[in-house]
């Protein structure tokens, strides 16, 4: 029976950094490695919101990321 | 110009670690960027090869030069 794994969870926030020539929104990603795997999402929430509030880029989605390791 | 707040922190085995923050809020508040250390360090979401967040040891902003050319 194979099975997963939790191996490491990393916290991405997608921040609008301005809008590009076709009024479409300009979208960056940041990915914030080493990550506790035993976290809750409200402890991400609360990394999120001190990260939010320190950057004039506005907040437009915040991901948790998980990967897992596949063992036989 | 693209500017990066750095935030360092100190980890349970005294090693530094660092998060980045882009496009930072301009001026910096020591204090707004202290608390939001704080409430990084007490969401105890990131774990380091030196263990979890301890201790707020400074932040810094750094500026980058970029020069893009055409090149025809």
């Amino acid at each position: 029976m194979a099975e997963t794994l939790l191996a490491e969870s990393k916290l991405r926030l997608v921040f609008q950094a301005g809008i590009d020539e076709d009024s479409k929104p300009i979208l960056k990603a940041k990915t914030f490695g080493n990550v506790n795997k035993a976290v809750t999402a409200d402890q991400l929430y609360q990394v999120t919101q001190a990260v939010v509030g320190l950057t004039v880029d506005e907040l437009s989605g915040a991901q948790r990321m998980d990967s897992l390791d596949l063992l036989a | 110009m693209a500017k990066t707040l750095e935030l360092q922190f100190v980890t349970e085995g005294g090693n530094n670690a660092r998060l980045t923050v882009d496009n930072p809020k301009e001026p910096i508040e020591e204090a707004a960027v202290k608390q939001a250390m704080e409430a990084i360090i007490a969401a105890e979401v990131f774990f380091t090869s030196g263990g979890k967040f301890v201790t707020a040891k400074g932040a810094r902003v750094i500026e980058r030069n970029v020069t893009d050319y055409e090149l025809v």
